[in-house]
């Protein structure tokens, strides 16, 4: 009985239900999804894993290389995205402009957003020629699109009353920034100058694939000519250096922000 | 005529230079259409402390904020030393350098210290490369060391403020506003919430600077027991509107809105007014 409660819910649910099911299966025929091919291509998938077993340890070397070069190219382009990012959220802060400010500035950073990063790297690639320092561009502008974004919601999130307090004293808006929003909205920043530099190390990684540098350019085209166990020793690296930076950043996130953000949370009497 | 003559003649002005505040016929609203505050006129001599008390909602905050220019009246005049308040007019900054104000959460920088808190009073004095550097001269510093210890906060000058008690806050967001050297004081029921006993150390730190400073203190009170205790005057505000304006004379308590005596009814009436 109870069971059948939950399963027929009001009649608008259920419709509301049933019409998703048939999104579901009309936009699946439309891409042609066929869980035929999918069950067909299994075996595919077990020759491909049985040839990445066949692991060259030889390229570990070379791997570990062009991994490093793929976090400088993060660590740069998150640095940079940042530091650009920072003045232009100040101006994309509604508590801090008018609107005759914050709205083209917006408008401007919704339209750089739209671009994903791999995007960006074949753009950079036309406009500066293959290799790393595209994808550092490319990383750049979504680093900017994505942190501004971020920074500017948690500045309008800062508490109204220091900003009121500080400004009545008569203080220009830079000090305003200085001695209030930065220190108010730090732990915030820095918590997303973290995300973004992990999300920015795996986004790098592919960047190779369209020719912007890094460990992509190396697992494309090993895949390219069939040679799964070179790939997979890449794909490897890939995911060992990921979960160590994860690991880092977890550390530095209980280390420095859960504690401030619990100080900011004791606030009552 | 001859009043005319006198005055430009005179360096003084012919109004009282005794009156800080002063407020005719204002009306407030944050929405051009509900008016929070309607016909208040008060005016308020140099060096007394002034309480507003009134229920929640009365516009007790809105009157304050119109005192310090965050807020421009819809109707009638304000005036701060002769000034016209407005926090983006660039001729009433020098005036706000001296003005404290103290929000109704006091509007402490949590995750910075004590000192920087303080601090934070002694911008208007800073040349802009010190003041965007963190920069402070060594007697900026003496200063708000011994600000500090005046309001009773010696030893914890290097704490966060997040850290502190309730009394201990109020104790910082005073020292700030003393660390500007203010004329004039507005603090937005800084004693609420607090025990009577840290209530009256709080009071009795702004009732020493009164003396020893000369500083005008207006202030935003819960209480009319505590209000009348160290108030020169008390105005009652129910609903936006300015009903007593009250003080004590010698043992009486008067209505100088009237000129008569409060009644006990009436004071009886307020005080479990505000007590909601
Ligand atoms: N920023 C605001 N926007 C719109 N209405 C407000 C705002 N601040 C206060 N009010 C309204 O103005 C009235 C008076 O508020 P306030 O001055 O804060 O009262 P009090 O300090 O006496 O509690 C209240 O009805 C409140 O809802
Ligand atoms: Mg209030």
């Amino acid at each position: 009985m109870k069971l059948w409660r939950c399963i027929l819910l009001t009649p608008k649910n259920n419709l509301l239900i049933g019409v998703i099911i048939a999104l579901l299966i009309a936009t699946s025929y439309n891409i042609g999804a066929n869980p035929v091919d999918f069950v067909k291509g299994l075996p595919n998938l077990a020759i491909i894993a049985s040839e990445m077993t066949a692991v060259e340890p030889s390229l570990f070397v070379t791997a570990f290389w062009s991994m490093f070069e793929t976090i400088q190219m993060a660590f740069i382009g998150t640095i940079v995205g940042i530091v650009i990012s920072l003045p232009l959220s100040m101006l994309a802060a509604r508590n801090l402009n008018s609107k005759y400010v914050y709205v083209p500035i917006r408008a401007i950073l919704a339209a750089i957003r739209t671009f994903p990063s791999i995007l960006w790297a074949i753009l950079f690639v036309i406009m500066v020629g293959l290799g790393p320092f595209s994808g550092v561009l490319a990383i750049i502008m979504y680093t900017i699109g994505f942190v501004t974004k971020l920074q500017y919601e948690s500045i309008e999130t800062i508490d109204s009353d220091p900003m009121d307090a500080v400004r009545s004293i008569g203080v220009s808006k830079l000090q305003l920034i200085r001695y209030v929003v930065l220190p108010e909205s730090a732990p915030h920043l820095l918590s997303q100058m973290l995300y973004m530099f992990d999300y920015n190390v795996r986004q790098t990684s592919i960047l190779g694939l369209v020719g912007a540098g890094g460990i992509g350019f190396y697992i494309i085209n090993y895949i390219k000519f069939f040679e799964y166990g070179k790939a997979v020793v890449f794909m490897l690296v890939v995911l060992f250096v990921v979960l160590v930076i994860d690991w880092v950043s977890v550390k530095i996130r209980d280390k420095y922000i859960v504690k401030s953000q619990h100080g900011i949370e004791v606030t009552t009497t | 005529m001859e009043l005319l003559q006198i005055t430009s003649s005179s360096d003084f002005p012919l109004i009282s230079t005794k009156k800080i505040v002063q407020m005719n016929n204002v009306h407030a609203s944050y929405d051009s259409k509900n008016h929070i505050l309607k016909e208040i006129t008060l005016s308020i001599d140099r060096g007394t402390i002034y309480v507003i008390i009134g229920q929640s909602g009365s516009g007790k905050s809105t009157l304050l904020k119109l005192m310090n220019g965050m807020m421009i009246p819809s109707k009638g005049t304000v005036k701060i030393d002769y000034q016209t308040p407005n926090i983006n007019d660039p001729k009433f900054k020098s005036l706000m350098h001296n003005i404290g104000y103290i929000p109704q959460s006091l509007g402490l920088i949590k995750n910075i210290t004590v000192l920087e808190n303080t601090l934070i009073g002694a911008l208007p004095r800073l040349g802009k490369i010190h003041a965007l550097l963190k920069i402070f001269p060594e007697e900026e510093i003496r200063e708000a060391k011994k600000i500090l210890k005046q309001v009773g906060l010696e030893g914890k000058e290097y704490r966060k403020a997040y850290m502190l008690s309730g009394g201990e806050k109020r104790r910082v967001a005073i020292a700030r506003a003393f660390m500007q050297k203010p004329t004039l004081l507005l603090a937005d029921e800084i004693v609420s919430e607090l025990d009577s006993v840290t209530a009256r150390e709080i009071m009795n730190l702004i009732a020493d600077a009164q003396k020893t400073m000369n500083l005008t203190a207006i202030m935003v009170h819960h209480d009319l027991q505590l209000a009348l205790e160290y108030a020169n005057r008390v105005a009652v505000i129910k609903e936006g509107e300015k009903i007593l304006e009250i003080g004590i004379e010698g043992d009486k308590i008067v209505d100088f809105q009237t000129g008569n005596l409060a009644t006990d009814e009436i004071m009886e009436m307020y005080s479990t007014d505000t007590k909601k």
